[in-house]
């Protein structure tokens, strides 16, 4: 894997190096695992951590628009990676703000580097593109400067900068729905020698079970298919101007956030592509490949969609029926390929 | 189109998994053109939304709190607990006759969850 490499230099003499990565949850927490010397790539911690998934939240609402997620919620993975390689974590929220900035200048004034959970509108070293109110971008504090604090965030291409101290406490402490709460983490101890093996089984297991297993209609498959059939009835329930905002927002949700292309599948099947090396299985190579084939018509989705947003004014060639039918193919196969995975990480056990 | 290309020239660019010819995965940084779209089509919106909400308050049939509001992309309840107030009485200050008799105490839990001054809170910009 190729990734530009920048370093800088801790209080305590120590190197960091920053790897750009697609997801910044997943980016922080292989960050700062390498910075304890155990290397992981991101899709690795992204398999481990069962970070695949898929919801619909009719009930929280962002500037008036539901919330379709294609990620676990923010803050799981890294507890869950953490766990399956037997690792020591500190993990955090404070209720007052003073609280949560002192503790972030004692611990980064050790040395430790410390990731910190934010709201991205209030980031002003962030693209203007990208800053709305979602208080769930995580980044890396490495030490304090006479600016504020020098920090790196992996979901940028080659970046470390800075960031003063009020734009910090207004992003980690920024009020809304999903509050961080000022969350800060970074790992005590990490195993040096862990069983990647196991800890890839119970990541791929996890995953299974949260895509199909979840009795609640809103989740998983079953969360894709309630989406898929709004999307046909959108244009007649809502008009075609607030279909068109509706279907924007999921698209923003499956491109934009950090999720590495359509909606973390590619990144999904990367980690796929990686086990399947580690395992020595012809299976997961097949099932890697396949869940590219739905990265894949995702996109398309993503296009027709795009497509439908373009043409409102002039002629329509794309139609809801036509995107809302493509999500529920990629729905029929996710089905399919989650089965299957669950089959041969079953084999993989034995 | 204009805007998508002004919007993503700007700033740096995320990073994007793709597969190569050797069927490897790869870490590129070109965004597909559906992200372009979708982000084009919402800041849009929300600019024109913005815009309408300025003549509305020059005309006097909102506040301007309500404009500052809409160009921190909150809405009424979160405006309200950054603050501090009440939701209600938040709503109530959106309206131009209730937002005029305010005393300076509760302005200023206005600036600082909005992070502008006192002086800007009063007005709008007027192009």
């Amino acid at each position: 894997m190729t990734t530009s490499v920048t370093t800088e230099t801790l209080t305590n003499g120590r190197t960091y190096t920053h790897r750009t990565a697609a997801h910044c949850e997943t980016g922080v927490t292989s960050a700062l695992f390498f910075d304890k010397g155990f290397n992981l790539s991101e899709p690795m911690i992204f398999g481990i951590g069962s970070g695949i998934f898929f919801g619909h939240l009719p009930f929280i609402k962002w500037t008036g628009l539901p919330i379709t997620t294609f990620r676990a919620m923010p803050g799981l993975v890294f507890k869950k990676t953490a766990k399956r390689l037997g690792a020591k974590v500190y993990r955090k929220r404070f209720h007052s703000p003073q609280k949560g900035m002192d503790e972030l200048r004692r611990v980064i004034r050790t040395g430790q580097i410390a990731a910190v959970t934010t709201n991205v509108y209030w980031l002003s070293f962030f693209p203007r593109r990208y800053r709305f109110n979602f208080s769930g971008h995580n980044f890396i504090v490495l030490y304090e400067n006479e600016n504020g604090f020098r920090i790196s965030d992996p979901a940028l291409l080659e970046y470390i900068t800075d960031c003063s101290a009020y734009d910090m406490e207004r992003a980690r402490f920024a009020r809304g729905p999903m509050e961080a709460r000022g969350l800060m983490y970074y790992p005590t101890y990490v195993n040096p020698n862990p069983d990647i093996r196991k800890a890839c089984i119970t990541g791929m297991m996890d995953t299974c079970n949260q895509m199909l297993k979840i009795p609640i209609p809103l989740f998983g498959i079953k969360g894709m298919r309630l989406v898929a059939r709004k999307i046909i009835k959108w244009p007649e329930k809502l008009g075609y101007v607030e279909a068109c905002r509706q279907l924007a927002h999921i698209l923003r949700f499956q491109e934009e956030m950090g999720t590495g292309g359509a909606g973390f599948r590619y990144m999904f099947a990367a980690f796929l592509q990686e086990a399947s090396e580690l395992f020595g299985s012809k299976e997961l190579n097949n099932l890697s490949n396949e869940m590219t084939a739905i990265g894949d018509t995702w996109r398309e989705f993503a296009v027709v969609s795009s497509r439908i947003i373009k043409q409102r004014k002039s002629k329509r060639e794309e139609t809801f029926e036509k995107a809302g039918g493509l999500m529920l193919i990629c729905a029929g196969r996710e089905e399919q390929l989650f089965k299957d995975l669950r089959d041969a990480v079953e084999k993989l056990k034995s | 189109m204009e805007l998508e290309d002004e919007l993503f020239n700007d700033g740096l660019p995320k990073a994007y998994y793709k597969h190569n010819d050797k069927g490897q995965y790869v870490l590129e940084t070109e965004a597909p053109w559906a992200e372009k779209v979708s982000v084009a089509l919402l800041i849009s919106g929300n600019r024109a939304n913005l815009e309408e909400i300025r003549k509305a308050v020059i005309a006097g049939q909102k506040s301007p709190l309500c404009y500052y509001m809409e160009m921190r992309q909150l809405e009424p309840g979160m405006l309200a607990k950054a603050a501090g107030i009440a939701v209600f009485r938040a709503k109530r200050h959106l309206r131009p006759e209730i937002f005029a008799k305010l005393k300076p105490s509760v302005l200023n839990r206005y600036t600082k969850a909005l992070r502008v001054t006192l002086e800007e809170l009063k007005t709008v910009p007027n192009i």
